[in-house]
């Protein structure tokens, strides 16, 4: 259960990577700001994700149950933050699917005034949550000793 | 200057990549560059000495402090990379700093396993493992330059030159 808690951490990480580049290559860090994520919300969840996923080879390699309950209390605020940004991406998400001018598209396109957030692929949004949600699940089973190791 | 080499000087995250001109990732990489290089030292001495239990649990545990260092210095690398704009030259030479101490990374979790099942015994590091440690540490070498490039070279998360000129004000 634990190796199947870091198979689904370490897909979730992939697809947090590749938001979090496409969102610094959208202008997701300059200013003035013009996302819907403030910096530390963002690279909050990111640092304690990874600082998790370090903790959980860790607790995988030496057994030490303290270890993993760290880990998966560390996942809360990270879950939290999440779940933040999930919130305030839906509705920038929808403001790009409604029908607008061919000007706002190509500036939508060449990330000219467009949130950094809007260019977000659905379905890697889509799997970071799902496999997430395992992750959390698969964290919280093997730490209770459901299903072996 | 172009606008691209002086975004990729900028931190995306001042508190997790380091403020302007003082990048944690360098910071970070001596730990697992110094955790490496010790355990090779311990496997060679380990092959040299006349009780080698200890040099060769040791060089376990410093491939392991290596490993988890190696994964908290390429968190903040990743960060580092991201600064860079996709599709230049600096980006490529990251991507393949990047790719390569992954598989250094990946190796040396590999050494770990493949040793630890005599962790304990009397006997020095086999010859199998210390030569996979060589290896790792000369692909870690080919890695460093492409680091050393990224900083030295292309300056990025460098300081911009007029900041620089600030420390030769007599």
């Amino acid at each position: 259960m634990g190796i199947a808690a870091l198979i689904a951490w370490v897909l979730t990480a992939l697809g947090g990577f590749v938001m979090l580049g496409i969102w610094v290559a959208r202008g997701g860090t300059r200013r003035p700001r013009r996302s819907a994520f403030p910096p530390g919300l963002i690279f909050g969840h990111f640092g304690l994700a990874a600082a998790g996923l370090v903790l959980w080879i860790v607790y995988l390699v030496t057994d030490s149950a303290v270890l993993g309950w760290v880990a998966l209390i560390l996942l809360v605020p990270v879950a939290v933050l999440g779940f933040t940004m999930l919130v305030r991406w839906i509705p920038a998400y929808q403001a790009g699917r409604t029908p607008v001018t061919a000007g706002a598209k190509r500036t939508a396109r060449t990330g000219g005034t467009g949130l950094p957030e809007r260019a977000f692929p659905v379905p890697v949004v889509g799997a970071h949550g799902l496999l997430a949600v395992a992750t959390v699940v698969l964290v919280l089973l093997a730490d209770l000793g459901i299903g072996g190791s | 200057m172009s606008a691209g080499a002086e975004q990729a000087k900028r931190p995306v995250s001042p508190a997790l990549a380091g403020p302007y001109g003082h990048p944690f990732h360098p910071i970070l990489v001596t730990v697992p560059i110094g955790a490496w290089v010790c355990s090779l030292v311990f496997d060679i001495a380990s092959r040299i000495v006349g009780a080698p239990a200890a040099l060769a649990q040791g060089s376990l545990w410093l491939i392991a402090i290596g490993v988890v260092g190696a994964l908290a210095a390429a968190t903040i690398g990743f960060l580092d990379l991201i600064a860079i704009p996709a599709g230049t030259v600096a980006f490529r030479t990251g991507l393949v700093h990047m790719g390569l101490n992954l598989a250094v990374t990946a190796a040396y979790a590999g050494n770990f396993f493949w040793r630890r099942a005599g962790y304990g015994g009397p006997a020095p590091v086999g010859l199998g493992p210390l030569v996979l440690s060589a290896v790792s540490i000369a692909v870690l070498g080919v890695s460093g330059f492409l680091g050393g490039k990224l900083a030295y070279r292309y300056g990025v998360r460098v300081a911009g030159e007029a900041v620089q000129a600030e420390g030769f004000r007599s």
